[in-house]
């Protein structure tokens, strides 16, 4: 096989130098001449009718250049997800009614943020406060005030239901019935948060063309400018949404938030630019928060642990509109049936409306919770049999060629080898239960395993990524793309496939990325797919530039297009020494002698080029994804039993995400997730008290800090290769495919304890409790 | 509340600017003097984003006011190249994979170099006590750690 030379390497990434100078633009830096600054009221009531909104005052104190509320907007609703099911059901700013504590209500443009604020406390806002609800199992009572009407196509007479998935196949009570052991559990997830460093923030400018142009901390440009335009009433082509620099988003910056909106409209109204950043306190507040699910988990498997039915449902406390809430119940099926042969599957995921904040995806999209759920069952059913984790994991997991109940065929599937890798590098067997027979300690050691899987790519709107990669007069390349890089790397690894297609180095590249207007659509940074759909999208681009070069070099050297090699911007007649032309030379003949073609290479690319649309999100059914990623994780813990607290010693990571185009890019989402895991199972929570936020600030939200670094291994497990010229199936690696960590903390924690924990996060106080009740304190 | 024209000596250059008294020094470096390398994540001490150095020593500019910061000489992370000629230890943050989306860089950076200045070979340890206050949501940290100790060792 050709050796690649950029593909596969640990190339440093391309804005490294502007990100380490401080001179890397996010969208909190952009200023623009005239700029305003904009500043939002919030609803201080988790539920309430607005009776009336008085804007005057606000409108009359000097320096306030725009005041808008619900009655400003054309009362166009968005949402999430936006289908016949689910039609849209959030205004981008309240209209009659609020649901959830800092919900928007209206908005203020002025010359600073000192009179934006104190403009804020001149408008008058009329409450009639209703009755409200914090806990989805009560939204659903009957008895509990309704936030919105259920689904109509929610049978059950649960009030609140956003939506409902349900899916499955076989026989589930039969299943039970011939099981050799049957378990029932429920498994609780937090509330958490994403805890982007940069805040939520948009600059808009309206133009004298009357376009608007919006650079905002987001996580694609292509879905913005869609929700955008829709709610603002504007064609698609007369908003422009421009690349900055994002700090982070961990799925927290998909969704259209009001604060983009309410910047657009009040810079359409002020005919100023008109910038609104969040504070710290409003993104805890009242931006998106993560998924909190509970998970109800019935399982039935052989005297040899061969799984034989899963009962799965799951509940989802949406908050006051749907969010995700619809996606994440759907998803919750796809994380459970992808790990695991499952002869037998009855699924039920119900999303509740609750005057809580609204919810987004956050990293997993729920597969870190609904692993937490399974993987923890497992162990759990392991410990019954008299089976090591190991062996049950791998009489159950998914096999290449396996056929998913969807029809996805499973072409690359490194599980088994995973799972054998991950337990051979950590000495699993050994240490698994050795602190059982030990006499109490004041420290104990454990190990657990968890496993996980995502998709890579699916079809929701854009759909699709197309590129163009374009030869300058100079020889080197400008990589044009639609990809936003929020810090996945996705220019470095885009412009790396360019250099292996194209043979130029790393440098001659020039990346033109994520403008609405200038580039080609992309899918965006929240599907998984960027490798995958984005990367391929971009190697067809660049191979078509090549071929045209090569083309104009077979002329000018006459000889065979096939004979042709490339290497540092020349093209050369293989074993020919001196037969070669440089790019420079190149372009130049092309430019000449073709018609003035100056060489401009397109590529597209689409996930499951055959399928129309994405599943049913009602009964799962239709294709999902081309390909599937796959883990094995396991955890090294100490457990302090005077403290109960819990230290992450080591986590170690089998993954199978195809082949990595970057090494170093890989690991370093690989220990982005772990740490993100390690918060999750030990401590992160946004505590609610009826609607209010009480952790509003790192203080009260405590995230992984330096000193609670975990020393991250990593064990590649190959499946695809990258070849020149064919389209490759690379899989994900950015979010869920390390779900399995959150669930191999809670194995090592009961490995070390013999307490398990079913409610995250894993604290001090419920080890302590659990070690009481054992009588082993 | 009534300005006061003060001068502050930035990266080696003396800059003079009219402040309110209540002006943060991360608002008149970002704001007045354009250097939006240091970054506001919480306003209020607590992710370390906002990171400058004063006399070689590491400060939160969004809780230090531009008027106490005179006379002293202020450090940026744009003032920490020598030309086009990188810092050893923004070299090693980009070779090491240290930076993802780049938003705690500058914060990371300034103080990485105040441990190195004071701890010119400092234990695994050290570097990550010396970084508790530096908040970073991508990288876990791991990179970060890699970076500092090749740093020190005179490695990129």
């Amino acid at each position: 096989m050709e050796e690649l030379s950029f593909v596969g390497k640990s190339v440093p990434r391309k804005d490294g130098a502007e990100k380490a100078t401080g001179k890397a633009l996010f969208t909190v830096d952009m200023v623009l001449p005239g700029m305003l600054w904009g500043k939002i009221l919030r609803s201080p009531y988790p539920h309430a009718k607005i009776l009336r909104i008085d804007t005057s005052r606000a409108e009359r104190l000097p320096g306030v250049k725009a005041v808008i509320a619900g009655k400003d907007t054309l009362g166009i609703k968005h949402g999430f997800v936006e289908t016949p099911r689910y039609a849209p059901d959030q205004y981008p700013l309240a209209m009659d009614r609020v649901r959830y504590i800092g919900e928007e209500v209206a908005a203020v443009a002025a010359i600073d943020e000192y009179v934006a604020e104190e403009a804020l406390s001149l408008i008058q806002v009329d409450y009639e406060e209703l009755p409200a609800v914090f806990d989805p199992e009560e939204a659903m009572k009957p008895e509990a005030p309704e936030i919105h009407p259920s689904h109509p196509k929610v049978k059950e007479p649960y009030k609140n239901i956003g939506g409902k998935t349900e899916s499955g196949w076989g026989d589930v009570e039969k299943g039970f019935a011939e099981s050799f052991l049957v378990r029932e559990d429920r498994f609780d997830g937090q509330l958490r948060t994403h805890c982007y460093m940069e805040p939520q923030a948009t600059l808009a400018s309206f133009d004298f063309s009357r376009k608007l142009n919006v650079w905002t901390s987001s996580q694609g440009p292509f879905i913005k400018r869609a929700k955008l335009a829709t709610t603002l009433g504007l064609p698609f082509s007369k908003v422009r949404v421009l690349k900055a620099y994002v700090g982070g988003a961990y799925g927290g910056k998909i969704d259209l938030f009001s604060h983009e909106f309410c910047a657009s409209l009040l810079s359409i109204k002020a005919q100023r630019p008109v910038k609104i950043v969040c504070t710290r306190e409003e993104v805890f507040e009242a931006a998106r928060h993560g998924q909190p699910i509970f998970v109800e988990l019935k399982t039935g498997v052989k005297k040899d642990g061969t799984l034989v039915a899963q009962q799965v449902k799951v509940i989802n406390n949406s908050g006051g509109y749907r969010g995700s809430g619809v996606v994440v119940i759907f998803l919750c099926w796809g994380f459970v049936m992808l790990c695991y042969r499952i002869p037998n599957l009855k699924y039920e995921g119900y999303s509740v409306y609750t005057n809580n904040p609204v919810r987004a995806p956050q990293r997993g999209h729920g597969a870190p919770n609904l692993r937490f759920a399974v993987e923890s069952q497992m162990d759990m059913i392991a410990e019954e049999l008299g089976i090591d984790p190991v062996e049950i994991r791998l009489k159950n997991a998914r096999q290449k060629g396996d056929i998913l109940p969807n029809q996805d065929p499973v072409r690359n599937c490194g599980l088994v080898e995973c799972i054998e890798k991950v337990a051979e590098t950590t000495q699993f067997k050994a240490k698994y239960g050795r602190n059982r027979s030990l006499p109490r300690a004041k420290i104990r050691k454990g190990i657990g395993m968890g496993v996980s899987s995502y998709f890579s790519g699916s079809l929701i709107y854009p759909n699709a990524s197309a590129a163009i990669v374009k030869l300058n007069d100079d020889g080197t390349v400008s990589l044009i793309t639609g990809a936003l890089d929020i810090g996945q790397g996705a220019e470095t690894i885009l412009s790396q496939i360019v250099a292996e297609e194209l043979g130029v180095s790393m440098e001659d590249i020039r990346v033109v990325a994520a403008d609405t207007e200038n580039t080609p659509v992309d899918i965006g940074s929240w599907i998984s797919g960027g490798a995958y759909v984005s990367g391929n999208a971009v190697k067809l681009a660049a191979s078509d530039a090549r071929r045209q070069l090569f083309e104009v070099a077979a002329q000018e050297l006459e000889a065979n297009p096939e004979d042709l090699v490339v290497k540092n911007r020349e093209i050369s007649v293989k074993d020919s020494p001196g037969r070669s032309i440089s790019f420079t030379q190149a372009v130049a003949a092309s430019i000449a002698k073709r018609r003035g073609n100056p060489i401009i290479g397109q590529g597209h690319y689409r996930t499951m080029k055959d399928v129309p649309a994405h599943p049913s999100l009602a009964t799962t059914k239709g294709r999902w994804s081309d390909n599937y990623a796959f883990d094995a994780q396991v955890a090294e813990v100490e457990v302090y039993t005077e403290t109960g607290q819990v230290k992450l010693v080591k986590a170690t990571t089998a993954h199978d995400c195809g082949f990595p185009i970057n090494p170093l890019i890989v690991e370093g989402q690989i220990d982005g997730q772990v740490s993100m895991a390690q918060g999750h199972a030990l401590w992160e929570e946004v505590l609610m008290k009826e609607g209010e936020t009480l952790t509003n600030s790192f203080i009260d939200y405590k995230i992984p800090c330096a000193k609670d670094m975990v020393e991250s291994h990593y064990v590649d497990i190959i499946t695809e290769k990258y070849e020149k010229d064919i389209p490759y199936r690379t899989k994900e690696v950015g979010e869920g495919y390390v779900s399995g960590m959150v669930a191999a903390i809670a194995n090592a924690v009961y490995d070390a304890t013999g307490v398990r924990v079913k409610t995250l996060p894993i604290l001090p106080e419920k080890i302590l409790m659990g070690l009481r009740k054992k009588g082993d304190s | 509340m009534k300005k006061q024209l003060i001068m502050l000596r930035v990266n080696g250059e003396s800059c003079e600017l009219a402040v309110e008294p209540q002006r943060t020094l991360l608002e008149a470096l970002r704001e007045d003097l354009g250097l939006t390398g240091a970054k506001e994540a919480c306003g209020t001490g607590e992710c370390g984003a906002c990171t400058v150095l004063i006399d070689g020593k590491p400060i939160l500019s969004c809780l230090t006011l531009a008027i106490e910061a005179q006379g002293k000489e202020i450090t940026t992370i744009e003032g920490l190249a020598q030309g086009s000629e990188l810092h050893p230890l923004q070299k090693a943050f980009i070779q090491h994979g240290a930076i993802q989306c780049g938003y705690c860089a500058s914060g990371m950076i300034l103080n990485a170099k105040s441990i190195l200045d004071e701890t010119p070979k400092p234990t695994r340890d050290e570097i990550l006590k010396g970084l508790e206050g530096n908040l970073c949501r991508c990288t876990g940290y791991n990179k970060i750690l890699e970076a500092i100790m090749a740093a020190s060792m005179g490695k990129d």
